[in-house]
């Protein structure tokens, strides 16, 4: 996992509970956290973390997940904002994420391990996702679309009856514009 | 406590957006590195692509040097060869009345030899047939000879037929160097004084074609260098020396400077005029002896001459 996702997580932490707490989250995880955006480490790693956000936090492992990956995505387009500039709303710049997003990434990281993200209209109103990843972290996806809905201002629902949790090869994200 | 606390958050805080700021640097010069490599990678296939039109070029001259050498070659033989069977045509006809002249005198009664004889001598003068078959032989021979020279011009081409092909033999290298000379022969200037000393040399384990190619460039570098020579010599000596084989090709022309020596097998580097030769000929050569583990070595004087000297390894490692 790329440390710019470790990063990202510290940040939330730290903004919802302070610099001490995520202090206490690595001493009780094991860990001594310092990590930088461009290098690599073990997803096991920030799992660990994960684990000690919900215990402290006492919600749903998923919740967890799916807040930070809206936190994430707001924090991923201060940081690049070319991406969110070049595509002026939410479908085009959820169809930009294989073909623009992570082939950059995989130019300047080559390690990256990156998921399979591949995009279908359903209509104007609906795009149909599909992620692949040996991480699963399907969760995570939802709530960085959500982020990126937050940021377009799109409100929308998603839709997930296909999932590598449930036996499937992959996961099928419906996304569909809700009207205010 | 509590302003220590926030001392330190601010420390943190501090020390959190030097971490940024230094991340934002790397990620930008790695993207800087990625597009300069892309582009070096453009550059590199585009010099590779040149550089493969200009081998192709240089081929093309070399073999343009074999074509005009081969045509001047074979052109002197045919023209005797030609001017032999005209002269065996034009007295074929009366060759052929000979014949019913020898069977009509079988025939010829004791009265009419003498009226016979004369006819028959009359014909003998007329056809000019005395001078005719005192020379026969001699024509024929000569024809023979003539067709024998081509026939060793085409086979000596063959040996520079397969110049593309990676197949190595064990291969005679006097051989090569005396097939070559053939070939190159009207470049030499007249009244070079020739000297070949080709000892006993084992054979080499080597691509003939790519050999000869080299022997061809040196052979008309040399010739090149003694246009309007007095007394031009050109010398090739070929030895060997335990594993090693070596064939010294020396000329008393123009010869080279020390700065030109240490640059004639740079590729593209010629003291010719624009539009005459690529100047990959000797940077092609010295590849090839190179990719043979072997040496190519230049010594040179301005206006006493040059010797290239290449050596081979009997068996490469």
């Amino acid at each position: 996992m790329k440390g710019v996702v470790f990063n990202i997580l510290e940040d939330m932490v730290v903004e919802k509970g302070g610099v001490v707490l995520w202090q206490q989250l690595l001493n009780r995880a094991g860990i001594e956290g310092s990590y930088i955006s461009v290098d690599t480490y073990e997803d096991a790693e920030l799992f660990k973390i994960v684990h000690e956000v919900q215990q402290a936090l006492d919600i749903p492992l998923e919740e967890v997940i799916r807040s930070f990956g809206d936190f994430m995505f707001s924090k991923l387009a201060d940081r690049y904002p070319m991406f969110v500039e070049a595509e002026s709303d939410l479908f085009g710049f959820l169809k930009s994420i294989e073909p623009v997003i992570h082939l950059e990434v995989q130019k300047l990281y080559t390690e990256a391990n990156l998921p399979s993200i591949d995009c279908t209209n359903g209509d104007s109103e609906r795009l149909v996702m599909n992620y692949r990843s040996p991480r699963k972290l399907c969760i995570l996806a939802e709530g960085l679309i959500q982020g990126a809905a937050s940021f377009y201002k799109t409100p929308i629902k998603i839709e997930h009856h296909v999932c590598m949790h449930r036996a499937s090869d992959h996961c099928e994200l419906s996304i569909s514009k809700v009207n205010d | 406590m509590t302003e220590e606390l926030e001392l330190y958050k601010q420390a943190y805080e501090r020390e959190r957006k030097a971490r940024l700021a230094a991340e934002e640097v790397l990620e930008n010069h790695s993207r800087e590195l990625f597009l300069k490599n892309q582009e070096l990678e453009a550059s590199l296939l585009k010099l590779k692509t040149q550089q493969d039109a200009l081998i192709r070029s240089e081929k093309l001259a070399t073999l343009g040097t074999l074509v005009s050498g081969v045509a001047h070659e074979i052109n002197n033989p045919l023209s005797f060869v030609h001017s032999n069977v005209d002269t065996l045509g034009q007295h074929s006809d009366a060759i052929a009345k000979l014949y019913p002249l020898l069977i009509e005198s079988l025939s010829v009664g004791e009265s009419e030899r003498p009226a016979f004889a004369e006819r028959v001598f009359k014909f003998l003068e007329k056809e000019d047939l005395e001078y005719f078959t005192e020379e026969l032989d001699e024509l024929v021979s000569d024809t023979n000879d003539g067709v024998i020279r081509v026939k060793e011009i085409v086979r000596n081409l063959r040996s520079f037929a397969r110049m593309d092909a990676q197949v190595r033999t064990e291969t005679d290298l006097n051989e090569g160097i005396r097939s070559t000379l053939k070939l190159i022969n009207n470049q030499i200037s007249p009244g070079t004084r020739l000297t070949l000393s080709l000892n006993d040399i084992p054979l080499v384990h080597c691509n003939p074609g790519e050999i000869n190619q080299v022997l061809l460039n040196i052979l008309v570098n040399a010739a090149q260098a003694l246009e309007g020579q007095r007394d031009p010599k050109l010398e090739i000596i070929s030895k060997h020396d335990q594993d090693w084989v070596e064939v010294s090709i020396a000329d008393n022309g123009k010869g080279m400077s020390k700065e030109i020596q240490k640059r004639i097998f740079e590729p593209f580097f010629t003291t010719k005029d624009i539009g005459k030769g690529t100047g990959l000929g000797l940077s092609i050569s010295y590849g090839i002896i190179s990719h043979h583990q072997g040496e190519l070595l230049v010594e040179s004087s301005p206006n006493k001459g040059t010797q290239f000297t290449l050596r081979l390894p009997v068996k490469p490692r």
